[in-house]
């Protein structure tokens, strides 16, 4: 949401709308991260009253979904792409191979024996 | 037990309730999660816009393009010179109707 969002761009890898959307909900998330841990604790301590277990369930959504972690997605930092997100490199699976073909991950060859 | 959870600082439950403790012991993700993309980095362009055009920089891409152009302009392939003078129009073509 623009709410959310940096005034200035603040990204240095591959920039589409969708890579700038993860990356605000990656900073909400890191922001709101102990609110939600806190009402978490609530709900689930059945020691505490059920009155404050149910308002803080209430609460809890009724908190924005750029809060929730379940929204961040990797995405890959050459192309931004969603899917085949290599998580150890950040890249797509064939971006991966394009940089590992041209040397430019450190240690890295191709199998063969 | 009780003893064993004191030196231990932990939760003395033997009945077992739900004190909902697991998500206290659990770690932040946030900081890890919020590195994930690489954060923009000062550029020359930048540079310069802070400390004034009068700087000596050397960008390559730049000074590439500025070769490429010269190139095309020795050609005679450059971009048309900006026009001065207001366009003027043509009696019978018209123009845009509003």
């Amino acid at each position: 949401m623009s709410m959310f969002r940096a005034k200035k761009l603040d990204l240095g890898c591959f920039i589409k709308p969708r890579t700038i959307r993860d990356h605000t909900k990656r900073l909400v998330f890191e922001k709101f991260e102990p609110e939600r841990q806190a009402l978490r604790y609530i709900i689930r301590n059945t020691t505490l009253p059920p009155r404050v277990r149910a308002e803080a369930q209430l609460q809890l959504t009724q908190m924005h979904s750029y809060t929730r972690g379940t929204q961040i997605r990797n995405r890959c930092i050459m192309g931004g792409q969603g899917r085949g997100v290599l998580r150890d490199f950040k890249m797509t699976r064939f971006q991966f191979r394009m940089e590992a073909m041209a040397g430019n991950i450190p240690g890295m060859k191709r199998a063969s024996w | 037990m009780s003893a064993q959870c004191q030196v231990f600082a932990t939760n003395f439950n033997p009945n077992g309730v739900r004190m909902g403790n697991k998500v206290l012991r659990q770690r932040l993700r946030g900081p890890a999660l919020a590195a994930y993309y690489p954060r923009r980095v000062a550029t020359i362009k930048d540079v310069r816009e802070e400390f004034g055009p009068g700087l000596d920089t050397w960008e390559d891409a730049e000074e590439d393009r500025f070769e490429y152009i010269d190139e095309l302009k020795e050609r005679g392939k450059g971009a048309p010179k900006k026009k001065s003078a207001p366009p003027t129009t043509k009696p019978g073509a018209g123009g845009k109707r509003r």
